[in-house]
This record gives C-alpha cells, sequence and structure tokens, in this order.
C-alpha cells in the first residue's frame, strides 16, 4: 500500500492485521500476545563490579522479532490495546477500529493489505527535506526490489533495533543481531562497541559500513551509543522507504528496567531530513532462563522477488 | 505517501489479532490466492532456510522428462512443530513420495506456495490458516 495512507484508509476502511505473525506466535515457548502494550517490567536490575547496569543477557523473550507482534510493529508505535480498541503512542491520539469478521478463515490479501496499513498509520515519521519527498514515495512504492533488507543483506543500524544478545564487559559490549526471515530478510549483524571513553574516527576516514563505528558511554544509568561511518546501503526504519546519506549519524539509548531493555534511536542526517528523527520506544524482555542461549539464525537465501507480478508490498 | 508528520485518519478500521503467515513479499504479488494447484513426484531436496524454507520437487513427466518444481514452505520452526524436521522423526527426506496442494504462481514459474503435503505413507499436513487466522 503506497499511497497516502489517510486517504488509503478512509477510502478502503480495510482490516488491520496487528499479529501477521501468529502462526510463528507458538514457536518459541514464549506465550502468545494478544496485545503489544510495551511489557511491564519486573525483578531487580543487575549491577556490573563498577556499578553500572548490567545489560548482559538474551533479550529474545518475546520471541525475537516475530513471535506476539512484529517489533516492525511495535516500532512504527501502534498500540494494540484489544480486538477493538488501538492507540498512536507517540501522539497518544486513539484509532477507531471495528472487530474484524472471525468466522471465516481472513485470506492473503485481506491480512496483507490491511498489515500494509497499519504500518502505515503511526504519527511517528521522519520528515525529509522536501526535494526528498517523491524518492521517499517511490522508494516504498517500489520496496519489493528497493527494500534493502528484502533480500538477505544486512538490515544494518538502526533498523536492526535491539540485539538479540547483549555482552558486557568493563570496556566493550558485544551485541549479536540475528537475521531475520519474517516481515524482512535480514542476515545476522554483530557489533563490538568500546565503552573507554576513546573518541570517534573522523568521519572522513571511515568507509562506511552496514553497523558503523558505534562509540558507547554511560548516562547514569543509560547505555549511549553514538554511532557513525554508515554506508548509505540501508534504510533507518521498518517500512517507508526511510533511506539515509553516508552522513547519518544516530544515538541509540539503552536502558534497563528489571527484565526489560527499553531502546529509542535519534538519527541526524542534514543531508536528507529536516530535523533529527527519534523512533518510538521498543521495548525487550530478557530470556527468562538464565542458561538461555541465543539460537542460530537461519542462513538467507531469497528467491521469491523474481516471481512477483504485482507491486504489492507489506 | 509524503514523509511528514500527519494526524491520524479519522477512518473506522477493523482490527484483527491474527492472519497468515509472514512473509517478506506480498503473498498475493506472487501467488494466486484463488488458484492452487496438484502436484505429484518425489522430494528432491528439503531446505530450512531464511526467509521462506523450500520443498523441491521432480516430477517424472510422461514423455519421460523431468520437471523440477520448486514450493515455498512455511517458516522452519512451523514445520518443525509439525513434525518435518529430523527425516528419522518423521521428518521429509529426498526420495519421499508426495503429494503437493499449493497456490499457483502468477508467473506461471514452477513453484507454488504449499498448502497441504500428503505424504506416501497416509499422513497429511495442511498450512492454511483456521477461522481465527492461525
Amino acid at each position: 500500500m503506497h499511497s497516502p495512507p489517510s486517504r488509503r484508509l478512509v477510502a478502503l476502511g480495510v482490516a488491520l492485521l496487528v499479529a501477521s505473525s501468529a502462526l510463528l506466535a507458538q514457536q518459541g515457548g514464549a506465550p502468545r500476545r494478544t496485545t503489544n502494550a510495551p511489557p511491564a517490567p519486573s525483578g531487580p536490575t543487575p549491577r556490573t563490579a563498577d556499578g553500572r547496569p548490567d545489560l548482559t543477557g538474551v533479550w529474545n523473550a518475546l520471541g525475537d522479532n516475530l513471535n506476539g507482534i512484529p517489533n516492525q510493529m511495535a516500532n512504527n508505535g501502534i498500540l494494540i490495546e484489544s480486538a477493538t480498541s488501538a492507540r498512536d503512542l507517540h501522539s497518544g491520539l486513539r484509532i477507531p477500529v471495528f472487530p474484524r469478521n472471525t468466522t471465516r478463515p481472513q485470506n492473503y490479501e485481506e491480512g496483507e493489505r490491511a498489515a500494509a496499513l497499519l504500518r502505515r498509520v503511526g504519527a511517528n515519521r521522519p520528515v525529509y527535506k522536501p526535494e526528498y519527498w517523491e524518492t521517499v514515495k517511490n522508494l516504498d512504492h517500489e520496496s519489493n526490489v528497493e527494500d534493502p533488507s528484502n533480500n538477505c543483506m544486512p538490515a544494518g543500524i538502526p533498523r536492526a533495533g535491539i540485539p538479540s544478545y547483549i555482552g558486557q564487559q568493563r570496556d566493550h559490549l558485544i551485541f549479536i543481531y540475528p537475521g531475520q526471515g519474517g516481515l524482512i530478510a535480514t542476515q545476522t549483524m554483530y557489533r563490538m562497541v568500546p565503552i573507554d571513553g576513546r573518541a570517534h574516527t573522523p568521519l572522513q576516514e571511515l568507509d562506511g559500513t552496514y553497523t558503523g563505528e558505534g562509540i558507547g558511554h554511560w548516562e547514569g544509568d543509560t547505555l549511549v551509543v553514538d554511532t557513525w561511518g554508515y554506508s548509505a546501503n540501508t534504510w533507518f526504519d521498518q517500512i517507508g522507504g526511510y533511506f539515509h546519506s553516508e552522513n547519518m549519524h544516530t544515538i541509540e539509548r539503552f536502558t534497563r528496567n528489571g527484565n526489560t531493555l527499553t531502546w529509542t534511536v535519534t538519527v541526524h542526517d542534514p543531508d536528507v531530513l529536516l530535523e533529527p528523527w527519534t523512533s518510538t520506544p521498543r521495548v525487550a524482555v530478557l530470556n527468562p532462563n538464565p542458561k538461555a542461549v541465543l539460537p542460530e539464525s537461519l542462513p538467507c537465501s531469497e528467491r521469491d522477488l523474481n516471481n512477483l507480478v504485482t507491486k504489492e508490498h507489506h | 505517501m509524503t514523509p511528514v508528520r500527519r494526524t491520524l485518519p479519522a477512518a473506522a478500521l477493523a482490527l484483527a489479532l491474527a492472519g497468515p503467515s509472514a512473509a517478506h513479499h506480498s503473498i498475493q504479488a506472487q501467488f494466486d490466492i484463488n488458484k492452487t494447484i496438484t502436484v505429484s513426484g518425489t522430494v528432491a531436496k528439503v531446505e530450512f532456510i531464511n526467509p521462506h524454507s523450500y520443498l523441491t520437487v521432480t516430477v517424472k513427466e510422461t514423455d519421460g522428462t523431468v520437471t523440477k518444481w520448486a514450493f515455498e514452505m512455511a517458516a522452519a520452526a512451523q514445520l518443525r512443530r509439525a513434525g518435518l524436521s529430523r527425516a528419522d522423526r518423521g521428518g521429509l527426506k529426498a526420495g519421499d513420495e508426495v503429494t503437493v496442494l499449493a497456490l499457483a504462481a502468477r508467473n506461471g514459474s514452477n513453484t507454488g506456495l504449499l498448502q497441504e503435503l500428503k505424504m506416501a505413507d497416509g499422513r497429511e499436513f495442511k498450512f492454511t490458516p483456521d477461522p481465527t487466522g492461525n
């Protein structure tokens, strides 16, 4: 669905699909969620010997990105409160809804179009310079072929969101982002983020990469990861054709509260954006098994895109 | 879509809490959701990969030629749950004779989206959503 979402929504009034991942929701052992409200924290926040919050752990208790409500949807800030109630997290506005017909199977057409609309209804959007509006629209319209994370390339930062594993040492952190095979098709990424007080390499000396040069520091109990040195080959949010330049500079904030980890990113890219954009907070939940290990993600081999006959997409 | 902030539409929207399995592309952009095909043949390859697992089936035509079909399958974990993981636990393996019911490819290629699978021993697996979309 690619035209102005408000007009489309009014015109169609179609069903919204929240959990296209329902089939997957039963796989990870985590309870299936019927709302995507940010999970409430529980338990203490562990600290390291030097008094910092310890972010170490496997942060996949919501079942990676596709169990329950996909992060891709939570990322766009639509709070699904029940089958009859939804709200925009960013603006607080209530979205009028009515329950869909559950007496018959929802076919692919209804489900997909509903999901495509849902992902575009959030109010928290980056503001591009006017000369790029057409570019963004076209990228979204042509996303079957243009989405850089649709053909097994890395999602990049910040699109990858919250890492599924964090290993925290005194002077660095390890982040692991498993490849995804759901609404996007990506390969595994890792980051090694120093927190030793070093300065960035001058931007002009960095070759752009998918995860950039990330350097962390603590602001109180919040880990701040400051990253630049990106390639321009990724989008910075899940949908919408949100491209960026190689001068993108991101500030991620990780805050642990008990068994939850809240993440936001602010994207600075004055080459293409009129103003910095800050994501709606996303929340990950720690795997309750203290002995949990992060499972291998499947290798990715994309074979469908050459067989698509329409531009319909998510 | 203009990339500017906009207020939410005051549209009446149906809200669904479940639906067909997720895919990295639109199902209907690739497959005809109203047309199925049935193919019987021999399993050549089972691949549990992202973004979709694949079942490759070879079909010997009446003229002796061999046609290869590639069927897109659900997520690997779903197949495992259905007992289609290891061959020694009843899973698929190369050489198995199967009949596949699939949504037809809209471009006429020898591909499809797996809906039902019948094994030679009589077992049947269905991958269509139930009435609640699960």
